[in-house]
Order: C-alpha cells, then structure tokens, then sequence
C-alpha cells in the first residue's frame, strides 16, 4: 500500500531539501494560496528579502506556466492544467522546478528558445527581455511570452531543462531556475 | 467620466483612477489569473480618458511589491498609451521600498522605453 512508502516517499523529499511540492491539477487559488504561504515561510527564515521575492517570482511563472500551457488538463475544470512544482533548497541555494505534459511537436522550438535563453549573460537577457515585452504576443501565447526570459534573470546560473517522450504525440518538460 | 475603483486581491493590484483630481493610482501585487481580463477595463479607462484631453497635470502612481511577466507587458501598454501622448504634464511615480533594488530596476528598465512623458523613480 502506498501509505506505508509515504514516509519513505517524505524522507527522500526531505534529504533532497525540498520545501514544498505539489503535482496535480494546478488551479490559481493554489497558485495565491501556495504564494502567500511561501512568502511568510521565506520571511520567517534568514532567507535574504531579495532572494524571498526572486524565489517568489519564479515560483509564480512556472506555476502560471503549467496553468497556461500544460497539454494534461482537469477533467473536470479545463482551466487547470496538471503539473509538478518542486521548491526546495540545496546547498546554500533554492531550486524551483516545473514539468508538465506538452505536445510533441512543440519541443523542436521550445528547445531552441531554451538553447539561445541559457546562452546568454545578464546584459543580453535584460536586452532580449525588453525587445520581446514589445512585440505582439504570439497566438498561442497566453501570457506575455517572456515567463522564461524573467527566470532566467532571476535565476543565479542558466536554466536547466529537459524533454523526456511520452509518446508520439507527447512529451514531458522540465525545466530548473536555481537562486 | 467615472472613477474608476478596483479593490486589491491576493493577486491583483488596488486600481483608484480619479478624473476629479487626475491622480491614478495602482497599488499592491499584480499576478492575476487571466491578466488581459483583469486590466482590459483598466486599459479602457486609460484610452477614453486621455481622449477627453484634460490639459492640466495628471500623475500615475505606481506602487507595486511584485508583478509577474505578463502584467510588465501590461504595464509597458500603459506607459507608451501615455507616452504616445506626447503630454509633457504627464508624470509617472514609480514608487518603490527603498530596500527594493529589483523593483527598483523594473522602474530603470521602463523609463528608458518612455520619451515624452515624466518618469520619475521614487524610493520610500
């Protein structure tokens, strides 16, 4: 039974240092829920205010994330997207992990954004960040299309991601910010 | 023209536009759901009441502790629908805590995008 390996399942969570993690449909009440009580959290340990409000900030753009784009969707409310959020801290630095469903033929251009994104230096995101904030979104965007471009400047060191095949129509991404 | 009075949310800013005393504010946080939903009477106020063409000052107050990526492309809309204006008596109050060198830069990053109107970065 899987309540018997949940403390097993806990333990290993715990030696990873995760604080907080969440997989299932994300809706944003979870998002204004999960984001308050991380900020308290954050502000009651000696985490640094600037470091509280970067983990904050990438926490709230992978969960959006997942909200707008997962291709796994709430079968009863299609406004949740299905997703895992992971936020933990490591070694004198926090990790805020997102993975969700997406469809297989987006991975090609996704890839490459992603490539070109952890290429560049500070100078060249904030540049890249405020050319993209001033175009038209694209069609399939939900947000502004720069959530990625704001980790990576939050972020301490380049954005790490991965795409692992479903199948032939899908394919799981993960993507890490470290502060 | 109405004032325009949104009240404040976990995740989305208090609005308080006034045409009485052409002092706007947005305050609080700003990561709302369906951002487009939430500022599009926001950005239509904005339109039909620089279209009255009062000829006064007018000061935009904003006070925001955090926003996410898809509110700073709103909030870029505002400033050029302001700046397209080429009102000089226009002033933008980009207040933030003096503690806060991010926000701080957020204001840096939007005053090089405006070239008519005052952009003034306030630390309080």
């Amino acid at each position: 039974m899987l309540s018997q390996s949940l403390y097993s399942y806990k333990s290993s969570l715990d030696r990873d240092g995760v604080i907080f993690t969440f997989c299932g449909p994300i809706s944003h009440d979870i998002v204004e829920g999960v984001g308050v009580t991380l900020k308290s959290q954050l502000a009651e340990s000696e985490v640094k205010q600037t470091t509280a409000m970067k983990v904050f900030a990438v926490f709230i753009e992978q969960v959006q994330n997942v909200i707008n784009y997962s291709q796994e969707r709430n079968d009863f409310d299609s406004d949740m997207g299905m997703g895992i959020i992971v936020i933990g801290e490591s070694k004198g630095s926090h990790f805020i992990i997102g993975g969700n469903k997406i469809k297989a033929s987006k991975v090609p251009v996704l890839k490459e954004n992603l490539t070109e994104l952890v290429a560049m230096n500070k100078e060249e995101l904030k540049a890249f960040y405020k050319k993209k904030r001033k175009l038209n979104t694209s069609e399939d965007s939900k947000g502004a299309g720069i959530g990625f471009i704001e980790m990576a400047r939050k972020a301490s060191k380049p954005l790490e991601f991965s795409f692992e095949k479903i199948d032939d129509e899908y394919a799981f991404f993960s993507i890490e910010a470290d502060i | 023209m109405t004032r325009l009075q949104i009240e404040k949310t976990k995740s989305s800013p208090e609005i308080d536009f006034n045409p009485e005393t052409h002092i706007h504010s947005i305050k609080g946080e700003s990561y709302p759901e369906n951002t487009t939903q939430f500022y599009d009477p926001v950005l239509d106020w904005i339109n039909s009441y620089l279209a009255e063409g009062y000829e006064g000052e007018i000061v935009f107050n904003i006070e925001l502790i955090y926003f996410n990526s898809s509110s700073s492309k709103i909030l870029l809309d505002i400033f050029d629908m302001l700046d397209e204006t080429k009102n000089e008596k226009i002033t933008v109050n980009w207040i933030h805590d003096e503690d806060d060198e991010a926000m701080e830069e957020y204001g840096e990053e939007f005053e090089e995008d405006v070239e008519h109107i005052k952009f003034n970065i306030v630390a309080k």
